[in-house]
């Protein structure tokens, strides 16, 4: 996992998550999520604030809107785009209570695989193919 | 003889079995109780005294019960009257069967009645050779209780069936020996609960009681409220109020609540569609704002709390993009099907924006086209971004994921379905002709949104100069002269796949066909090549990929329908428009009940009755739907600013017609027809 991936930890990319507006959030949405990172013995708590296209990242263990829980190891996966928080849900890896709608939220969030191409790419490469 | 197949069905969960109630797997149907994708009962088998019974009769009560009149014995046997069962099932968040025994003897019966229980925890992808799974069995006789339990990794499903009545409970069922006294009898409820592993706790025996009818009463009064809040319909042909009525009442069935919403929207339907699927829930609202708006606002919310947002191959998602599919299953969760979300579609989008526009066009909701400004305008934008794959302008697709992905990501999505006349598959990424007539209208519509509520007439303009510059840019490269139609499909390097197929349809309710093309077109769709007697085939006999019983190179489809004959009324084709219509009506006349999917595509006259295709689901809710649309589409109701307009071409032969009680901007409106033939047709419109 070292090397020239960009793996990151949960803890790296929530930190360096800015708070500039994300003009790909939809303005409507808005509500407090709770993340706790599971580890052996401790939970790391953070709080995701989402207002207006803007996400403010603090530490806080206040209830949320939303509260999603899993073990670090699974939330540096998905921080590291390398698992969808859908498919985690859906293995039970994640666990998730209250307002459902904004873990459709926190999809958006989170990044999308890093060698993800862009269609026009891969049309691309299908025409290499022929 | 065929099989006779008996279901309930609520929400997202249905079960599936024989006519006398029983249930056993088949490679061929999802027999069984399934939930979110996945199977809870695959072994369900009534006996008496080891006798397998027979089915008398049945009481199909509603979608979401069903009772069966049973005896002991096989049809072989003299029917012994002595002893009879009735066999209650009913579905909701649970499974209940109830199960009486009546001794109609004046002798005391001594019976051992037997619940063969089982199951294999199958997704519903794998039905026709379900993965041999590990499952944990546990009897716990103190609770009346057998557990079956399915895990994979932290994934787990279980199902627990427990009875009233005391039973003696082995690894595979539950066994009563039971005295019943001359003409009395005697009583159990069977309760299947189904758990999700960390879906919010189904607390299965808390809820198995009260909670329980307490939901069946709730389900009864909201079929009840919705048919009486849709339109009422008053024919002189009895039939059609009948199909009417059955229709409305698959799509109050076919309605889920996913996770993320509390207000239900359509599922695609039964059997393997159980979940939303974009493309057919918003065809589906489409189909039927006159009559049930309500299904639109919240269907359109959730697609765009599900809009893509990343770019990411394996679900073939890009930022904008509207969803394909909401899969729950076990080979979504670990990658042996598309995703959970799967978004491997490129009509969906364009069909947004299409619904969002109409919807209001109907119903005057401003809020909701404020609302979903942000998703619209990502979704305009994905067209050009991410749709537009060699820069030629077209709408085009490439499944980004070959190995589980959907190769044809149009509504004809089987692999073979996008070919040349010859056969030889298309290039890609291909073209399709329906999807730039959808992106023509969702242009010009959301046009008409940016200028009207997004206070963006820049936006508009822009949209409007694309949309007129695609039109004009399609009408040079999909015709085709010689043959008089438009083409398939183009391949990357422009070259045209010419065979003639259902797609030209969609074109001209797109709105995207040139005037003077508009005659060649209709008169092609009600040809002996495309018109079947029983509505457009989706490809042409007398081209070489035809064949009567594949489902797009050949079929009939009721959805596919609807919308062609929404689009000849639209260039003011109302004869043809009549006679595909009459067509389908046919269809679902000689069949009776729900409206099927697909027919086989063989000429009416060589077949006399509808061929049914074995693959072939029912009810669905676009099959359903369709027949609500034509009925709108025949009595030409339309938006017409603050008004409903009203302006009928029926059929020959299809007599007198009023719905009554249309909802919309203009609050109740009615609306009359009668046959007189399309030359008669008098000019009188009423304006309400």
């Amino acid at each position: 996992m070292w090397g020239g991936t960009t793996t990151a930890s949960v803890t790296e990319y929530l930190r360096g998550l800015g708070s500039g507006r994300r003009p790909d959030l939809p303005g409507t949405t808005n509500g407090t999520l709770r993340l706790d990172v599971r580890e052996v013995g401790s939970t790391e708590h953070w709080y995701l604030t989402v207002v207006d296209q803007h996400v403010e990242v603090t530490r806080s263990d206040d209830d949320a809107d939303l509260v999603v829980r899993a073990d670090r190891r699974v939330l540096d996966r998905i921080a590291a785009g390398r698992i969808h928080p859908a498919t985690a849900l859906m293995r039970n890896e994640l666990t998730v209570r209250g307002d459902f709608r904004l873990f459709m939220l926190l999809r958006r969030i989170f990044p999308g695989p890093p060698d993800a191409r862009h269609p026009r790419e891969a049309a691309r490469g299908e025409d290499a193919h022929r | 003889m065929k099989q006779e197949w008996v279901y309930v069905l609520a929400g997202n969960a249905f079960a599936i079995s024989d006519a006398q109630g029983d249930m056993e797997p088949d490679p061929q149907v999802p027999v069984g109780l399934f939930s979110f994708d996945t199977r809870f009962l695959s072994r369900w088998v009534l006996t008496v005294d080891g006798e397998r019974l027979k089915a008398l009769s049945r009481d199909d009560m509603s979608h979401f019960d069903t009772r069966f009149f049973l005896v002991p014995g096989t049809a072989s046997h003299y029917v012994d009257a002595d002893v009879s069962v009735i066999r209650h099932r009913s579905l909701d968040d649970s499974f209940t069967e109830r199960l009486t025994v009546l001794n109609h003897s004046a002798q005391p019966a001594e019976l051992v009645v037997r619940m063969e229980i089982g199951n294999d925890f199958a997704d519903i992808s794998e039905i026709s050779q379900p993965r041999r799974r590990d499952i944990a069995i546990d009897v716990d006789r103190a609770r009346r209780e057998l557990r079956l339990c399915y895990r994979r990794e932290r994934f787990g499903r279980d199902v627990v069936v427990s009875s009233t009545a005391p039973a003696e409970i082995d690894r595979n069922g539950m066994t009563f020996r039971i005295r019943v006294e001359p003409n009395g009898q005697w009583e159990t409820r069977l309760y299947v609960t189904m758990v999700g592993l960390g879906e919010h706790g189904h607390d299965m025996r808390a809820d198995l009681t009260t909670y329980q009818q307490h939901v069946r009463v709730r389900m009864r009064d909201e079929l009840r409220d919705w048919l009486d809040r849709a339109p009422r319909l008053v024919a002189e042909d009895d039939f059609l109020t009948t199909l009417y009525r059955d229709s409305l009442g698959d799509l109050a069935a076919l309605r889920y609540e996913p996770l993320s919403s509390t207000v239900p929207v359509p599922v695609g339907g039964l059997p393997w569609a159980m979940t939303l699927v974009g493309r057919d829930a918003m065809i589906s609202c489409l189909q039927t704002l006159p009559f049930t708006p309500e299904l639109a606002p919240p269907t359109l919310r959730l697609l765009a709390l599900l809009q893509g947002g990343r770019l990411d191959d394996e679900h073939d998602e890009e930022p904008g993009k509207i969803l394909a599919a909401l899969r729950y299953g076990e080979a979504a969760a670990f990658g042996e099907q598309p995703g959970a979300l799967y978004y491997g579609a490129a009509d969906t989008t364009p069909l947004f924006v299409i619904l969002l526009d109409e919807y209001e066009r109907w119903s005057g909701d401003a809020e909701l086209v404020r609302q979903l400004r942000h998703p619209a305008r990502m979704a305009l934008d994905w067209i050009d971004e991410y749709g537009d794959l060699t820069g030629d302008g077209y709408l085009r697709y490439l499944c980004r994921d070959p190995r589980n992905g959907t190769v044809n990501q149009c509504w004809k999505d089987s692999p073979g379905a996008i070919v040349h006349r010859d056969g030889r598959e298309a290039g890609l990424p291909r073209a399709t002709c329906e999807l730039q007539g959808y992106a023509y209208d969702a242009k010009r519509r959301g046009a008409r949104l940016a200028r009207e509520f997004w206070d963006d007439p820049a936006y508009a303009d822009q949209l409007e100069h694309q949309a007129a510059q695609l039109r004009q840019r399609f009408n040079r490269d999909f015709w085709l002269p010689q043959r008089g139609h438009y083409a398939l499909a183009l391949e990357p390097d422009g070259t045209p796949v010419e065979t003639l197929t259902s797609n030209i349809g969609h074109l001209l309710w797109s709105g995207i066909v040139d005037d003077d093309r508009a005659a060649a077109v209709a008169d092609h769709l009600v040809g002996p090549e495309l018109f079947s007697g029983w509505g457009v085939r989706t490809l042409a006999a007398g081209q070489r990929p035809y064949n009567p019983l594949g489902s797009h190179v050949g079929a009939v489809w009721p959805s596919d329908n609807s919308l062609i004959v929404a689009g000849l009324r639209r260039y003011g084709r109302e004869e043809q428009a009549a006679r595909i219509a009459a067509g389908v009506l046919d269809v679902a006349r000689t069949i009776g009940g729900s409206v099927p999917e697909v027919i086989a595509g063989y000429p009416r006259q060589l077949t006399t009755f509808p061929v049914q295709l074995p693959a072939a689901g029912r009810p669905q809710a676009w099959s359903s739907a369709a027949l609500l649309m034509m009925l709108a589409t025949l009595l030409g109701l339309e938006p017409c600013g603050e008004n409903l307009l009203v302006d009928p071409a029926l059929p020959p032969g299809s007599g007198r017609m009023e719905l009554l009680d249309i909802p919309g901007r203009w609050g109740l409106a009615d609306a009359y027809g009668r046959d007189r033939g399309p030359r008669e047709r008098s000019s009188r419109r009423r304006l309400h």
